[in-house]
């Protein structure tokens, strides 16, 4: 035990000299947090929307401006002049609406008038938005324009996020972000580098044991990881208004789980590569990678198809994002999610295991 | 011919042999110029699905008739809910929507029935689970069009009077990977140029052979030169192997002109290059470089649009993102590959493109030289 408190010690001590370095292990997971938690929004508003209104009746300009009295369209510049695709080739207008010369006189006759919309669809996600707006558009406007009320009314509720806060969604998932790929990156590159410089040949000359050496480093850049989960749990609630919503214990004890994990993943890393480029390339492919794509970070997870939906059951990530979005959003505790510090456990374990027996093999029995 | 035969006998030629020989025999720079940019395109392009599709969904059907269950038939047939659960108390769909076991939960009262009878509008709930804002907000649009639809066949009345005749343009089936891949062609070439170039820059600081190159008559400029050419040719191979598996392997379509293409591309490489000197200049080991690679390239990627569209972004981050070369160059690549268009559309991107270019090269090749000195 204090063999591994003096090898921490060590460490932190080598960590603290590198003041580039120590810098950059504090700004990067504040950066991550500013930049993913501000940017990242799934839901466009603002839409820019044309019009080829082939009829200009009364008619057919309260249905296009009921388009603009959303939050989600605003005109697009057009002189009205040209073929309206040209406008989408440019990207000057996501969606353009043409409503046929007959428009109102159809309407009136109680016959369908069709209207036209063309979508931009490269990207597919806003495509597909923009389709069921303007159909929920369209359907408003009729109920305005008929005094019937409808057959059955639906009434949603949407629990725990009523406003759908895009924030509330994504920060959750970017503090698993940053445990993710922060922490490992920074172990593994202590790791690495104490055998690009040869200093591990000491090491295993010494009596220290493979075990004490790893968990001594390992708990010096827990620590970090500590500082570091603290730092972005505490600008995320100053920036985003993100306070606990429940019972804290989940939080706490699954946030030592993920840094465990997150670690041990840093030693594997470490002790298999051998350079400092490969190692960071190897964290930045396998770990950011995974905790970005695999881990339900900005899609459901059950979208991911299925060779790659089994890799996302060993991804830590994944199961810190369920404990955040619990603890911040939705408040259910340990009945919701008993699992998934387990499974962090688990994780953490089995990495640090793997590291411990390439290390072992180096080593002079005795 | 005069030309050619100097150039061979040239000191840039030697060097630049030299240096080819020494990334032919680093396998994992190879590698890493090979494999990362696989991995990536080919996770990106399957994981990342927005697509609203079979979403748990628990039924209390209160009123249990003919009706009701037909309004369940219609929720589990459409292809959005799966019902995975029949549930029978309001603690129950509490219970279930709260763990997480389910996503949305639709509760039908025991006067439906009567309300329909009446000529009444009966009202039914549906709980959603609103921590996936964008999924929820989809959802429950789906949800009310489901349910709209229900009403007319049930009381036989003909649906809207406006129809709206939907065309989607340049992506018709709707592929989420035809957006993304283009996206991370663009991301990949930032992380591995980058990375790659400030790399070979700075190993030999790090290592102190740079001190003999400069023991050489070799000029600074000619040190540089023939460190980036070899690289530029093997970024340019690994931009094609990413247009191969975006035709092979999601049949992304190319519509624009190839070798205009190629010419943008070669451009943007430049960009990446020149950030990966600038980051040599910066930074003093290979730590520091790896750590400010990521500083730097979390930002570009992030304000891109690769991953998440530019016009969701809050509106300061889109100004902020005009002085992105990547999301140019996205721009271009997602221009020329899905609409086909061609300079016309694309020469404000083109110009940011080389403007940055230039500025990147410039200013640090003359930093590298005043740290020379």
């Amino acid at each position: 035990m204090k063999r591994i408190l003096a090898q921490c010690a060590k460490e932190l001590t080598q960590f603290r000299r590198d003041q580039l370095t120590v810098a950059l292990a504090v700004l990067l997971p504040m950066a991550t947090l500013l930049i993913f938690g501000y940017a990242i929004r799934l839901e466009a508003n603002n839409i820019p929307l044309a019009v080829q209104d082939l009829e200009r009746s009364p008619t057919s300009r309260a249905f296009a401006d009921r388009f603009y009295a959303t939050n989600q369209f605003v005109p697009a510049h057009w002189d009205g002049r040209g073929a309206p695709e040209a406008l989408l080739d440019a990207g000057t207008a996501k969606v353009v609406l043409i409503i046929p010369s007959d428009f109102s006189r159809r309407l009136d006759a109680g016959k369908v008038a069709p209207i036209q919309a063309l979508i931009d669809g490269t990207d597919s996600n806003n495509a597909r938005v923009i389709r069921n707006s303007v159909r929920q558009v369209t359907n408003f406007y009729l109920s305005t324009r008929s005094e019937t009320a409808p057959t059955i009314a639906l009434r949603s509720r949407l629990w725990f996020n009523p406003g759908r806060e895009e924030a509330l969604y994504i920060v959750p998932g970017v503090f698993a972000l940053v445990l993710a790929i922060w922490p490992p990156l920074l172990m593994a590159i202590a790791m690495v580098r104490e055998k690009e410089q040869g200093t591990i040949i000491q090491v295993f000359a010494s009596s220290l044991s493979a075990a004490e050496f790893l968990l001594g480093k390992g708990l010096a850049y827990f620590l970090v990881g500590v500082a570091q989960a603290v730092a972005v749990f505490g600008l995320g609630a100053v920036l985003f208004g993100l306070r606990l919503a429940g019972d804290p214990t989940p939080l706490a004890i699954g946030t030592v789980a993920m840094l465990a994990a997150s670690v041990s993943y840093g030693l594997f890393i470490g002790t298999r590569t051998t350079t400092q480029s490969a190692a960071v390339q190897a964290v930045a492919t396998s770990g950011f990678l995974t905790a970005l794509l695999l881990s339900g970070f900005i899609y459901p997870l059950s979208n991911i198809p299925f060779p790659l939906s089994l890799v996302s059951n060993i991804v830590p990530a994944r199961y810190f994002i369920e404990i955040t979005r619990d603890a911040f959003v939705r408040g259910t505790g340990w009945p919701g999610i008993w699992f998934a510090p387990l499974l962090l456990a688990v994780l953490g374990g089995v990495f640090f295991l793997a590291s411990f027996r390439s290390l072992k093999r180096m080593q002079l029995p005795g | 011919m005069k030309f050619l035969e100097r150039l061979l006998e040239s000191r840039l030629w030697a060097l630049m042999r030299k240096e080819t020989v020494q990334i032919l025999k680093n396998r994992q720079l190879l590698f890493l110029l090979l494999f990362p940019p696989t991995v990536q395109l080919l996770v990106f392009g399957y994981a990342l699905s927005p697509d609203v599709r079979h979403l748990k969904l628990a039924v209390a059907d209160y009123a249990n008739t003919a009706d009701s269950r037909e309004l369940v038939a219609a929720f589990a047939t459409n292809g959005i809910f799966d019902v995975a659960a029949a549930l029978n108390s309001p603690q129950a769909v509490s219970e279930a929507v709260r763990t997480g076991r389910v996503t949305a939960a639709l509760v039908i009262p025991p006067e439906f029935q009567r309300d329909l009878a009446r000529g009444q509008t009966p009202e039914v709930q549906l709980l959603i689970d609103g921590v996936d804002a964008n999924t929820a907000g989809i959802a429950s649009g789906y949800a009310s069009q489901i349910v709209r639809q229900f009403g007319y066949t049930l009381a036989g009345t003909s649906p809207a009077a406006i129809d709206p005749i939907v065309t989607i343009l340049y992506n018709p089936g709707l592929r989420s990977s035809w957006f993304f891949v283009p996206g991370v062609l663009g991301l990949v070439l930032t992380l591995t140029s980058s990375l790659v170039s400030s790399a070979t820059v700075v190993r030999e600081k790090d290592v102190g052979t740079l001190e003999q190159l400069l023991m050489t008559p070799a000029a600074a400029w000619e040190i540089l030169l023939a460190k980036l050419a070899p690289l530029f040719v093997l970024l340019v191979g690994e931009a094609l192997l990413a247009l191969a598996i975006a035709r092979l392997a999601f049949g992304v379509p190319f519509l624009g002109n190839f070798w205009l293409f190629m010419i943008f591309t070669s451009l943007y490489i430049c960009v990446g290059v020149g950030i990966g000197m600038m980051l040599a200049t910066i930074a003093r080991s290979q730590t520091q470089v790896v750590l400010t690679a990521f500083f730097v390239n979390l930002p570009l990627i992030q304000l891109s649009g690769a991953i998440a569209p530019i016009e969701t972004m809050p509106e300061f981050f889109q100004v902020v993102s005009l002085a992105d070369p990547l999301r140019h160059y996205i721009a271009i690549v997602r221009g020329m590959l899905l609409k086909g268009v061609g300079i016309e559309a694309l020469w404000p991107n083109v110009l940011v493109l080389a403007a940055s270019a230039f500025l990147l090269i410039a200013i640090s090749t003359n930093r590298f030289r005043r740290q020379l000195e």
